[in-house]
């Protein structure tokens, strides 16, 4: 089958406004990876496909608004997300506060989704107000992996989507192999798609 | 047969058969179906509107009893499907407005099912034993053949039919199901029919070769067609029954009117409204917001929301790279401000019935999102939501739709009015184009018109060279046969008088009598030539015995006429026979009028036109004369002799009584008063009756000889007194004057 990808994968980028999800996106998007290439369609909407362990996964990264004031209507955003980045802005302990909430609102519009903490705009440490080890201590109470970056230096970015990337797939995987352990009439079909594993 | 037993008669009701029925219809067909006296109206199942709506009343009361008793409507849905068959039209209008019962949707929907028994489909499968009540158009089926030939030209007919079969069964079994399953039921049915076909496209032999994309593209084919079928059907997948799709509709646009005050800066969106380019990429996306719902398919109202998005984005990222921050209040706005029609049936239909892998995945599942949020968060809005103060909030709210951000409304009219200019602008387009088609096709027909004429004429000027060369022997030709026919009666008539044996000058001297008379006075010509023609005659009966008979055989009237006025030979000729008229009457007369026809002939010989001027003056003197005479006198005795004449006898004894006595008293009298006659009547008989004067003298030409015997007597005579010398050359006029009103009254 002459498919260009094995995997297809959407990634959703949370955090309030102003904590450089964009940037995120836009570094990685813009990043030249061997044996990947990227479609650029809008600056919010990116594509790329990564290849983890021989196999071909495309990412699909959506951007969202982190007004606060959008928060309780962005549920749709979640519908088929596989992977959850949550970032906070080093340099801003409000939105590390804020993190909580965003995590709350994950858990309400998915059951079960692999979330990577990132906090963001670790290029200039005078500014620095979120301090590694308080966000590693939460990370760790919270059970998600932590990953300081910086969109502007590019650092820690590829590392950080290739971290969520091969999260995602595994459970994928796994899933696979426990569907194929149990029957497929109690698995439901509209999620089952052949190259994917929805979470929610 | 209803036609009768005989043959005629069958065969001809046979030709009425075949030809009217189709477009006679017996009155009685035209009156009200239950027998009341009133016309009915196709439209009202051929009820008169009174019948009908008391139908209309009974069949609804009926429905509500039957959809409180039986909630599951498929037990009688072939009755009741045929039963509602009735109002289809009224009721498919009212559930637009109408918010009805589920069951009585789901009924019309049964209805449209049968409704739909008539259209024809050449598509075998299998389904069509199953439900052979509905077939899908063949519309459908063309649709797909020539799309799937366009867009996917490469592919394998094989695949077309898979594709084709798909989609029928796909609609079947939505249609059927329909009825008896809930939208979130549905839903899922149709997701799973789409992973269906997914699975039959890896797993066909038919499809084996075909990479990911193009399987993509088949999906989004299948579920493209299948989609707009059924998005027409009422009330099926779209706006379905059992949901709030409609009121949720007209809520939503009350809504968005309601929020029309809500700007940029309500939104912290960073519109630069001043910006002419920013304004033109919000109109786009508006544009783009309006037109969702008119496509058809999910995937069209999909990329209209992603074309509508991308503008938006572009809107945003007039200073820095946009972000979901930016897109989404920009999007919200515009959405406030274009109010798209159906926003919320639009929506749920793209989720519920759109392939859903695609909805949550790619651009335009992406961009649909976000307008699902702005949606949800213009739902939801509230002053906290806005950051403002509540009691501010509440205010503007109170306010009412029309006053708040009037210029966004007034863009917003504008943007609309752009986009039916631009419909509008296309079809004037298409229009302009055809227009012109017809225009160049006028002009080509101008120019062949044209051409045509030209060809046309060319031929007319080419037989026009040709005719002349007809037309001038018949001329010469007769002209001369007929000239000498007329010499002969001008030789009797001049001749006669001067001489008989050479008939050219003869012939030459008519003529020039005619033209002179023409000449002074061209009132004559008509007279004249009466007036010849009744010379001929007149010369014929009187010359038969002398001249040939070919003369008279010949027409005369015609050539007569013609001869003298158009030829200019024969003005020619009569100029030589001018002067040999004048010899020869000299010659003649000279005894009679030695004065004044002297005194004529001078100025005669050296111009041409000697005759009429000579003539003429000759007779103003005489008349003027005359009239000093006697006027009343004059005035009766010509009128008597007028009488007189009437009788050709008596005409024919005066004649000869003239030249035998001119001397005697009456035939004074009588010149006298024919000359006043012939002065008073000038403009009508006086100028004939001196042309035929002269005529009229020759006419006789055994009694000429007498004349020119008697002539030199009667001059003499007539030289003694003034009025004889007036009279002398009238007196030839005289003498046959008589004669000629008798001949001009023979003519009339």
């Amino acid at each position: 089958m002459s498919r260009e990808f094995d995997h297809l994968f959407k990634l959703l980028i949370i955090g309030d406004s102003g904590v450089g999800k964009s940037c995120l996106l836009l570094r990685f998007a813009d990043n030249t990876f061997s044996g990947s290439y990227i479609t650029t369609i809008g600056v919010d909407f990116k594509i790329r496909t990564l290849e983890i362990n021989g196999e071909r996964v495309k990412l699909q990264i959506w951007d969202t608004a982190g007004q606060e004031r959008f928060r309780t209507i962005t549920s749709t955003y979640y519908r088929g997300t596989h992977g959850v980045i949550v970032v906070y802005d080093v340099t801003n302990g409000e939105s590390f506060a804020n993190v909580k909430r965003w995590l709350h609102e994950i858990e309400q519009n998915c059951d079960v989704v692999n979330k990577v903490l990132v906090g963001n705009k670790n290029d200039c440490p005078s500014r620095k107000v979120v301090v590694t080890e308080d966000a590693q201590r939460f990370a760790n109470q919270m059970n998600i992996p932590l990953f300081e970056t910086s969109a502007k230096e590019n650092i820690n970015v590829e590392e950080m989507f290739l971290t969520i990337t091969k999260m995602v797939l595994k459970s994928k995987l796994e899933m696979k192999e426990r569907q194929n352990v149990t029957s497929n009439d109690t698995v439901h079909l509209k999620k089952n798609h052949k190259t994917k594993k929805k979470c929610c | 047969m209803w036609y009768g037993p005989n043959l005629q008669r069958s065969y001809k009701y046979m030709m009425f058969a075949s030809k009217m029925p189709s477009l006679r219809i017996d009155k009685s067909d035209l009156k009200c179906k239950n027998g009341c006296d009133y016309f009915g109206n196709p439209q009202w199942q051929g009820y008169c509107s009174k019948c009908h709506r008391e139908q209309m009343q009974r069949q609804r009361k009926a429905e509500k009893e039957s959809s409180a008793t039986l909630p599951k409507p498929e037990q009688k849905k072939t009755d009741r499907g045929l039963k509602i068959t009735s109002h289809s039209s009224f009721s498919k209008f009212e559930e637009k407005r109408l918010r009805q019962s589920e069951t009585l949707k789901k009924a019309n929907l049964l209805k449209f099912s049968v409704f739909k028994k008539s259209s024809t489909d050449d598509h075998d499968h299998s389904a069509e034993k199953r439900l052979p009540e509905f077939k899908i158009p063949a519309m459908v089926n063309e649709g797909m053949k020539s799309d799937f030939r366009m867009k996917f030209s490469q592919l394998s007919p094989s695949m077309d039919r898979d594709a084709r079969v798909f989609v029928h069964s796909f609609i079947m079994d939505v249609i059927k199901c329909a009825n008896v399953l809930t939208v979130d039921e549905l839903s899922e049915r149709v997701q799973r029919q789409y992973q269906r076909f997914m699975r039959h496209m890896d797993t066909s032999s038919h499809f084996t070769n075909v990479d990911s994309d193009t399987k993509e593209l088949l999906m989004d084919f299948v579920e493209k067609h299948a989609m707009t079928y059924l998005h027409e059907l009422p009330s099926v997948v779209f706006s379905p029954t059992g949901t709030d799709d409609e009121r949720l509709d007209r809520a939503m646009s009350e809504r968005i009117q309601q929020l029309s005050w809500v700007g940029e800066k309500h939104l912290e969106c960073k519109l630069d409204r001043s910006n002419a380019e920013c304004r033109q990429l919000l109109y786009k996306a508006i544009s783009e917001l309006l037109g969702m719902d008119s496509a058809l398919s999910p995937g069209g109202k999909l990329s209209r929301v992603r074309r509508a998005c991308r503008h938006v984005l572009r809107l945003c990222s007039h200073a820095a790279p946009a972000s979901a921050d930016d897109l989404l209040p920009a999007l919200i706005f515009t959405v406030l401000k274009a109010n798209p029609p159906r926003l919320v049936s639009n929506i749920n239909f793209v989720t519920r019935f759109c392939n859903a892998q695609r909805l949550m995945t790619g651009e335009g599942g992406y961009y649909f999102t976000n307008l699902c949020c702005a949606v949800s968060f213009i739902e939801n809005l509230t002053a906290e939501s806005l950051n403002m103060d509540k009691k501010e909030f509440d205010s503007y709210m109170a306010m009412p739709a029309s006053i708040g951000g009037s210029s966004w409304a007034a863009a917003l009219s504008l943007c609309g009015a752009a986009r039916e200019a631009q419909e509008q602008r296309e079809g004037a387009a298409q229009v302009l184009a055809q227009a012109q088609q017809l225009q160049a096709r006028a002009d080509s027909l101008a120019a062949n018109a044209l051409s045509f004429e030209e060809q046309i004429a060319k031929k007319v000027q080419d037989v026009l060279a040709k005719t002349p060369l007809e037309i001038k022997p018949r001329r010469e030709l007769p002209r001369f046969g007929k000239f000498k026919e007329i010499n002969t009666a001008a030789l009797i008539d001049l001749g006669s008088n001067n001489d008989t044996e050479e008939p050219k000058a003869t012939a030459k001297q008519p003529q020039p009598q005619a033209t002179t008379t023409q000449l002074t006075e061209p009132v004559y010509t008509a007279t004249d030539s009466v007036e010849i023609t009744h010379k001929q005659p007149d010369t014929s009966v009187i010359v038969q015995p002398s001249d040939e008979p070919k003369l008279n055989i010949l027409g005369f009237e015609v050539i007569e006429r013609e001869s003298p006025s158009k030829s200019p030979q024969n003005w020619d000729l009569k100029k030589t026979g001018s002067t040999e008229l004048l010899t020869p009457s000299p010659l003649g007369f000279t005894p009679f009028d030695s004065r004044s026809i002297d005194e004529l002939m001078t100025p005669d010989e050296f111009v041409t036109d000697h005759l009429p001027p000579g003539l003429s003056n000759i007779n103003y003197d005489i008349d003027l004369s005359d009239f000093s005479g006697d006027n009343s006198i004059a005035e009766d005795a010509p009128k008597t002799e007028n009488k007189d004449p009437f009788s050709p006898d008596g005409l024919r004894k005066t004649v000869p009584f003239d030249p035998f006595a001119p001397q005697t008293s009456k035939d004074y009298a009588v010149l006298e008063s024919f000359d006043e006659f012939s002065f008073v009547h000038k403009n009508q008989e006086t100028d004939p009756f001196e042309v035929v004067h002269r005529g009229n003298n020759p006419f006789s030409p055994v009694e000429m000889r007498a004349d020119l015997e008697n002539d030199p007597f009667t001059p003499q005579k007539k030289s003694t007194s003034i009025l004889d010398d007036n009279d002398s050359p009238t007196s030839a006029c005289l003498l046959p004057s008589p004669l000629l009103p008798q001949s001009s009254k023979k003519s009339t």
